[in-house]
């Protein structure tokens, strides 16, 4: 279900896009906060002499997108829910990079909420299209919703 | 650079970042998510990764290192060795398979699993990629694969 709880999400939900302009400020910051030096991610200084954000990215994506569809549980703007997640497994596929100043749209949706040895996990895809259409990066991503197994 | 990717022979060991695993990593990354995420600096706060007593409350030991730190250093790695090949046709697949805490060493690997031509006139290189702590554990276990083109540059 969309508006309430990560938690409450169920398989199938599929999420309002989101757009935003990627600035050069997004892109250095995310790449400055774990230490890589990659100049490409800092300035226009790149082969194709345009700044590109990392492709890890995606996972701040993956918290917009979170962000304008669990409307109870908004960690951006610091609201929390009820229990902690856990990050489980990252999966990108880059098809191009996306450059500061492009508009770029977060799509997705749920494809499967299961319980495995009493933790409930669930599953996403998201793709990432810049303003020309540009499919920039297909993801998969499964996240433990509580780590504490239900009974315990 | 192209000559170094050339040379790359299944079995090789591509070596990543050796880094220590302190609070201070842990609040540069979700800090720096937030900010990314705003669009301006922001702080983050208590939660699973920068709070002993908040982690403790959900289960956990201690705080741990959010898994997307080790991801991005094997991101690192895939970007110094394969460049823009990996930035426009690569993929990375990481799974948090033991929790990092303060005070471990992380140092990031990859092996080349297979080298097959591609329809370009590239190669494709499959690699396992995996972080492992000061005792040998791998804590992050994955793979990458990039497909290089007529040309790779590196990003070093």
């Amino acid at each position: 279900m969309l508006g309430g709880y990560i938690s409450d999400l169920e398989a199938g939900d599929e999420f309002k896009p989101v757009s935003y302009v990627l600035t050069a400020f997004m892109a250095s910051e995310y790449a400055h906060s774990v230490e890589e030096t990659c100049e490409w991610y800092h300035s226009p200084r790149s082969p194709t002499g345009r700044q590109m954000r990392p492709p890890t990215m995606i996972h701040v994506d993956k918290m917009r997108i979170l962000e304008e569809n669990c409307l109870k549980e908004r960690r951006v703007s610091g609201e929390k829910g009820p229990d902690a997640r856990v990050h489980y497994e990252y999966y990108a596929r880059q098809h191009s990079p996306a450059y500061v100043g492009e508009t770029l749209t977060v799509s997705g949706k749920i494809t499967d909420k299961y319980v495995k040895r009493g933790r409930t996990y669930i599953d996403y895809y998201l793709e990432v299209r810049a303003g020309d259409g540009r499919l920039v990066t297909t993801y998969t991503d499964k996240t433990l919703l509580k780590y504490t197994p239900e009974g315990e | 650079m192209d000559n170094v990717v050339a040379s790359y022979k299944v079995g090789d060991v591509i070596k990543g970042p050796v880094r220590y695993m302190t609070p201070e990593r842990i609040e540069w990354y979700d800090s720096g998510m937030l900010s990314a995420a705003k669009g301006e600096l922001a702080q983050v706060g208590a939660n699973i990764h920068t709070d002993d007593e908040f982690a403790r409350s959900q289960g956990l030991p201690a705080v741990i290192a959010d898994g997307m730190i080790m991801t991005n250093w094997c991101s690192e790695m895939m970007v110094a060795h394969f460049g823009m090949d990996y930035l426009s046709r690569g993929e990375l697949r990481t799974k948090f398979i033991k929790p990092v805490f303060l005070d471990e060493t992380v140092s990031v690997f990859a092996k080349v699993l297979t080298i097959e031509p591609s329809g370009n006139g590239g190669r494709t290189y499959v690699l396992d990629v995996w972080c492992e702590n000061d005792k040998g554990v791998k804590v992050t276990d994955g793979h990458a694969r990039v497909e290089t083109g007529g040309r790779t540059r590196s990003a070093t």
